[in-house]
């Protein structure tokens, strides 16, 4: 493998000047120099995956895609922050004693903003490689398909994350500006934090799998609309029904069913926010906790399992 | 020289179809051309030899290492351009060819050089900076090759790089294949179903029929003489008038279009060059052309 001959650039063309002879008095000539090896260091896939993490980041929000693919996400974003940015204001100038909104209960107030990002942004990472044909390309390549689709979820996740967090960020900046008590706006700011952490991996589980499964844009983001935005109301209609006629067990059980409803139900708890059968009991709480991590894994597991299949088809 | 790619019989059986029959090759550095109709199992096995597909039975080298447990140390040594369309219509080629030179373990600085480079290489020129999904066929084809190349592999799997091209761009990505095997220094295995273009720059070639070896060998042994001269005289009705004062002497000469085709050994005594220059000589027409008649790949075929 290490054939000197193998190894050497290819021959300069005989129609080309010598390069030695070409520049008198230091004039400057483009060479074709023929075929140049690479001899740098080459990384290890660690270094690839986290590359491709950081690729599809950008890609989710449009950078280092075509000009029109950049406007529906920033468009969300800016939306999403709206809000926190007129809160601020408010903050600023009239000087209120306590934050309008809790910093958890605002994701639940931009949910269908964030399952509409979620839903169009997922098929960047995941149905475009699949329909065009480049999953092929990536297989083809050091990076196993298992963290090919572990990497596109934390592409997905970390999206997700800036859009959920940069809100509270900024009310909690908010919040120090307008001189609230720092204790207790950094606890209630970390909650949010974890519960956005949470929500944001089995959001971006959710919408990652149905993205896998569908090579079509249009269909994937109707079809994570539906199961996100119509599931969540679904959920919520059997809570207030169930709390109607008193069997709140029942809405309680329900509320398992969909990541917003998780969101709410562990958000009421830790926060104290008033919501419809809130989880009560030490293991419906835990319920809560475990089945929102696991929906997250049990996604990320069906994703590998789908993209091996993929690599072997 | 090194052995580019062994194999031992490799099996691939997908249930009703078995794609590969205990197949047993070698592949030597150069450019081989892996030749075979529709199905007959040149696809399975490069995604075998890049370990994406596992072989059913048989054992398999690449560049010197096993493609069960050393896989990813293969991808990382191997360029693939793949038979389907494989790019994202929203992507320039420049990008593209930088975030897989990257994919591939290139630092970014790097990998933008040589992204830069073979672009230059195969020939994308201000074009590259456009999305992908405006190209034509021909400039796909080149875009995929560049990604293949992009991370300096030291082998090249090229699925029918030339399907769908017009004849320009077809004459111009076999150039290409050409100087990636000869001025680049690294192996190529390019499939085809069309045998001629093949035949022009593969300096082996394999065979494969229903999945199993029909033959091996170098592309000039498929076409080796076959023991005919093609005689071209031009004159006043030069064909018939060579042809009766070639019989005189005692050849025999058989008409093929506008030539005619002396068997080679048909001179007894002598070199039946000297006779036919004679001959033409003392007729007095213009001797054209004096050739082997070389066997084209079809004929293999055609006597199989």
């Amino acid at each position: 493998m290490t054939d000197p001959a193998l190894s050497d650039p290819a021959l300069p063309d005989p129609a080309l000047p010598d390069p030695s002879t070409a520049t008198p008095a230091g004039g400057s000539v483009i060479h074709d120099l023929g075929y140049r090896p690479y001899t740098g260091p080459r990384l290890a896939p660690p270094a690839i995956a986290r590359s491709l993490v950081v690729t599809g980041l950008r890609n989710a929000f449009g950078l280092g895609r075509s000009g029109r693919s950049k406007v529906l996400p920033f468009v969300l974003l800016a939306f999403n922050l709206m809000p926190a940015l007129i809160i601020g204001g408010v903050m600023v100038f009239v000087g209120l004693d306590r934050l309008p909104i809790g910093y958890a209960q605002y994701a639940s107030t931009t949910q269908v903003l964030l399952g509409i990002f979620v839903a169009s942004q997922a098929p960047v990472l995941f149905s475009r490689d699949l329909r065009h044909g480049t999953i092929a390309l990536y297989l083809a390549r050091p990076l196993p398909a298992a963290a090919y689709a572990v990497s596109r979820w934390a592409s997905l996740l970390g999206a997700t994350l800036v859009f959920l967090l940069s809100p509270i960020l900024l009310l909690y900046a908010v919040s120090l500006l307008g001189e609230l008590d720092v204790t207790d706006q950094t606890r209630d700011a970390g909650i949010a934090i974890g519960l956005a952490v949470l929500l944001a991996m089995s959001l971006a589980g959710v919408a990652g799998v149905i993205a896998s499964w569908s090579t079509r844009r249009g269909f994937a983001v109707v079809a994570t609309i539906a199961v996100l935005l119509i599931g969540n109301g679904i959920v919520t209609a059997i809570q207030g029904i169930s709390q109607e006629v008193g069997k709140p067990l029942v809405g309680e059980v329900a509320e398992l069913f969909s990541p917003y409803s998780l969101y709410r139900g562990l958000m009421s708890m830790w926060t104290g926010f008033d919501a419809p059968t809130p989880p009560t009991g030490v293991v419906m709480q835990t319920a809560y906790v475990v089945v929102f991590v696991a929906l997250a894994g049990g996604c990320l597991a069906t994703l590998v399992h789908r993209y091996r299949t993929v690599a072997s088809a | 020289m090194d052995v580019v790619v062994r194999t031992q019989g490799l099996t691939k059986d997908y249930g009703p179809v078995l794609a590969l029959d205990s197949l047993d090759l070698e592949i030597g550095p150069g450019i081989t051309g892996l030749v075979g109709a529709n199905g007959a199992g040149k696809s399975t096995l490069l995604k075998i030899l890049l370990g994406l597909v596992p072989a059913t039975s048989g054992r398999a080298t690449v560049l010197g290492h096993d493609i069960v447990e050393q896989g990813p140390a293969i991808r990382a040594m191997v360029g693939y351009l793949p038979e389907h369309d494989s790019l994202p219509p929203d992507v320039s080629a420049s990008d593209f060819t930088v975030h897989m030179a990257m994919m591939s373990g290139l630092p970014r600085v790097a990998a933008r050089e040589r992204a830069a480079e073979v672009l230059r290489h195969v020939g994308l020129a201000e074009e590259r900076y456009r999305p992908m999904g405006g190209y034509s066929t021909g400039m796909k084809q080149k875009a995929k090759l560049a990604q293949a190349l992009a991370h300096d592999p030291r082998l090249v799997l090229l699925d029918e790089p030339t399907n769908g091209l017009d004849p320009a761009a077809r004459d111009e990505m076999l150039g290409l294949v050409q100087r990636i095997g000869r001025d680049f220094g690294i192996a190529v295995i390019v499939t085809s179903h069309l045998l001629g273009e093949l035949e022009r720059v593969s300096d082996n070639l394999v065979v494969l029929d229903g999945g199993t070896l029909l033959r091996a060998s170098r592309t000039d042994e498929f076409l080796d003489a076959t023991g005919v001269l093609l005689v071209e005289v031009l004159g006043d009705d030069a064909q018939t008038r060579m042809s009766e004062g070639l019989a005189r002497r005692g050849v025999t000469a058989t008409p093929r279009g506008s030539l005619l085709t002396v068997g080679a050994q048909s001179a007894g005594a002598g070199d039946v060059h000297d006779l036919i220059r004679d001959t033409a000589s003392d007729l007095g027409l213009g001797l054209v052309r004096l050739q082997v008649d070389h066997r084209r790949i079809e004929d293999v075929f055609a006597d199989d």
